[in-house]
């Protein structure tokens, strides 16, 4: 207990917690506000947004949004600061891009997938990053698909499965590696293992690799920069992370994996604010908190004298079980360092702040 | 028989009486007091004493004390008074008696008493410490607690802070947007009001110094939007790319597949192309070629196919003297006996192939349905219906798609139902 609380660990003080009457799939900070989302499925079977306002120890409802169908994620990514638009992914395979304040028709709608999309992505936005805005959307129909706003209709690349092969769902989306106008990379994470890495300058795909259970949650370290390091989550307990500074021509990127917990990790984020520190959530209810330390080389020699990358270890910096049920998404804001969401199955929402960040 | 002992000295003062007896060599260990508020009684084997005394005493705090040969008594009186002997002296036997037995009675009740009042102090004590510790462990998270609640003042504090930070800069901002908006427009109208406006934007600027930034934001936000919306590049030309996805030896995904039993068949077959008896003395006269299971399991294979039967049986025999694990030889070997109507060794066959081809996973599906056909045809063939139609709806069971053994089922459920009829 007293190792936990030394005058130096980060601590996770829950700072608010909501009581939700519905089942809340996707939670997300609004930029450059002291307001979040709270995206999921109500009990008839309908789609709900909720948009919360921080005040002191308590969380106002600030608008109610129902739309037909149950919504299972969202994202900013793509939206300019003045616009804030949200982007979102539903049960029924439709993308949707939402301008909040006014709420009926959205700005931009497309039937995407045939089934429902498991997570999104956005980038290019909140001026972050260069290049055009793009959505990312992977979906269990096995097919990932990159949707520009300004182009109705088609995506402007769609990654799905060779002819007749049987098609396994995507579980996982993450855009990376966008420090300038042309390079962009997706990586996707699929329920039998397979982590893919499409480059889309090239339109194609740059490394492959599975990692034997289901992906839950990828997530690169930063969105704008040289792609740096990768966190990939998986069913039972593990998580790897890949050092992408260096790939190897047949060993690809060098990694390390970590056993966590006994359950399902179900997301993993990294602080805004330092790229080297991520939450983990899991299917146990709880939030652990890591640091990755570089090793003392990135890179080295193997015997042939190609570069190959050396991957660095992970400390674990605190943990805290929030719930009997698994947290199913987490976002840290990008205004306040330490301050973040969280949802979980429980149909609660939980506003936390993680003190001590500065000191890492 | 105890003695009795006479002999005693005594002497008193207004409280207290102070007897002494001899011990009289005997061991002072053995010694036994008995005291009650009227009766003493001392036995000290063989000796005895006892004296009903003259008046009650305070028994509780009397002492006595062995040593020195004698036992010195000390009894404080419970009135302070002078007494003219010892003991009570015009007692007849029925009073001492009496008095005896009461002094044996109170005596009792006092141990009793004692007893108890022991046991509720020792009751207390463990309450005490008890209460003790629990108090110590409450203080101790409460110290716990307190540490908390003050890290999470501390950090809404700060949330409360930056927030009216964030509310005043939003305010700000619009003001100075709709401020700047009227500046820009007299800007460009007339020249004059420039200099005012310069003048203005200072002020309003030093006053709120992280607004700077945003300022100049704001003043270029406008006309500069359409420029920005240009310079993001066109979206990109639509493509395609082909994804191919790992290939497992089952294809289902790790947390699909039963993997213990997957494992368990690979292994089996593994092990089974392992076993070769090679020892056998009549195949060194063979070719190499001959020796290897596979090839003749491919020449057999052959030979049925162009209906040479018993060449193939043959083929099968030597293959499986020299690896008995391998469950098509057998699979097949029950084939051709088949079609040499030796339908026991058919059955028998077949049965050992399903033999070997536990554990039943997808991976020998196709193996398993074929056993059960092959089976259930020499059943039929045997007349043994019930027998066939078992393990033909087994064979369904694995592959529920396939025609021709639904047909087949459908026509042995026939036979037995016209057997039943006409028996």
């Amino acid at each position: 207990m007293s190792a936990a609380l030394g005058p130096e660990r980060p601590q996770v003080v829950s700072h608010v917690q909501q009581a939700l009457s519905y089942t809340v799939f996707d939670c997300k900070w609004v930029p450059r506000s002291a307001r979040l989302l709270c995206l999921g499925s109500a009990a008839r079977g309908t789609g709900l947004v909720q948009l919360y306002e921080l005040h002191g120890a308590r969380l106002e409802l600030l608008r109610e949004i129902e739309k037909p169908k149950p919504i299972k994620c969202g994202t900013f990514g793509a939206t300019s600061l003045q616009q804030r638009y949200l982007a979102t992914g539903d049960f029924d395979g439709n993308l949707n891009i939402w301008n909040l304040e006014a709420p009926e028709i959205p700005v931009y709608s497309v039937k995407g997938h045939k089934e429902i999309i498991n997570s999104i992505d956005g980038v290019g936005g909140l001026g972050i990053g260069e290049g055009a805005p793009e959505i990312v959307t992977g979906s269990r129909d096995g097919t990932v698909k990159v949707w520009d706003p300004r182009q109705k209709d088609t995506p402007v690349a769609n990654m799905e499965p060779v002819q007749g092969e049987s098609k396994r769902d995507c579980w996982t989306v993450a855009f990376g590696n966008a420090y300038n106008q042309e390079e962009r990379v997706i990586c996707a994470g699929y329920d039998n293992g397979d982590i893919k890495l499409f480059d889309l300058k090239t339109m194609s795909l740059r490394w492959e690799t599975n990692i034997k259970n289901g992906v839950c949650s990828v997530e690169f370290d930063r969105k704008d920069i040289n792609m740096n390091k990768l966190v990939a989550t998986s069913l039972e307990g593990k998580f790897h992370v890949f050092d992408m500074r260096t790939q190897h021509p047949t060993k690809g990127f060098a990694s390390l994996s970590e056993k966590a917990q006994k359950s399902t990790i179900w997301q993993v984020r990294h602080l805004p604010q330092n790229r080297d520190i991520f939450m983990t959530s899991g299917g146990s209810g709880s939030l652990h908190l890591w640091k990755y330390e570089y090793p003392a080389q990135r890179s080295k020699k193997d015997s042939e004298g190609s570069e190959m990358g050396v991957a660095g270890s992970v400390s674990l910096l605190q943990n805290v079980t929030l719930s009997t049920q698994p947290i199913s998404s987490l976002d840290w804001s990008p205004d306040k360092k330490g301050l973040c969401v969280c949802g979980a199955f429980d149909q609660t929402v939980r506003v936390l702040i993680v003190t001590k960040l500065n000191k890492i | 028989m105890p003695v009795w002992l006479q002999e005693h000295s005594w002497r008193q003062t207004l409280t207290a009486v102070y007897l002494s007896l001899p011990l009289r060599g005997a061991r002072a260990t053995a010694a036994s007091i008995f005291c009650s508020e009227q009766y003493l009684k001392v036995s000290i084997p063989p000796f005895l004493f006892e004296a009903v005394l003259y008046a009650p005493i305070d028994d509780t705090n009397s002492t006595a004390r062995i040593g020195n040969g004698n036992i010195f008594f000390t009894l404080y009186k419970k009135e302070p008074a002078m007494w003219d002997s010892l003991t009570l002296a015009n007692a007849d036997k029925e009073k001492l008696q009496y008095l005896r037995e009461n002094a044996i009675l109170k005596a009792h009740e006092k141990a009793k008493e004692e007893t108890e009042a022991k046991k509720i102090t020792k009751q207390e004590h463990k309450k005490y410490a008890l209460e003790a510790t629990m108090k110590l462990e409450e203080a101790e998270r409460k110290r716990i607690e307190d540490l908390k609640e003050k890290e999470r003042q501390k950090v809404t504090k700060e949330l409360e802070l930056w927030k009216k930070q964030q509310k005043d800069a939003n305010k700000y901002k619009s003001i100075q947007k709709k401020g700047e908006f009227h500046q820009e427009v007299e800007q460009l109208k007339e020249r004059k009001n420039e200099k005012m406006n310069k003048t203005k934007i200072p002020n309003e600027g030093t006053s709120k110094a992280r607004l700077k930034p945003t300022k100049v934001h704001g003043s270029c936000s406008m006309f500069s939007e359409n420029l920005k919306e240009e310079q993001l590049p066109a979206p990109r030309s639509a493509a395609t790319i082909k994804v191919n996805f790992t290939p497992r030896a089952f294809p289902t995904a790790l947390r699909e597949s039963r993997v213990a039993e997957e494992e368990e068949w690979l292994q089996k077959q593994a092990e089974a192309r392992r076993t070769i008896k090679s020892d056998l003395s009549e195949l060194e006269d063979l070719k190499e070629e001959e020796k290897n299971p596979d090839w003749l399991k491919d020449k057999g294979n052959k030979m049925f196919a162009m209906g040479n039967y018993l060449g193939a049986v043959n083929a099968y025999n030597l293959a499986v003297r020299l690896n008995s694990k391998l469950p098509l030889l057998y699979l097949n070997r029950a084939a051709c006996h088949l079609k040499l109507r030796n339908l026991h060794k058919a059955i028998e066959d077949s049965s050992k192939a399903l033999e070997l081809l536990t554990p039943p996973v997808p991976d020998n599906e196709n193996a398993r349905v074929k056993a059960f056909v092959r089976r259930g045809t020499a059943f039929c063939q045997l007349e043994l219906y019930t027998e066939g139609l078992q393990d033909y709806e087994a064979a369904l069971k694995i592959d529920p798609k396939n025609k021709n053994i639904e047909k087949d089922a459908e026509k042995i459920r026939h036979l037995i139902q016209g057997t039943m009829q006409s028996s």
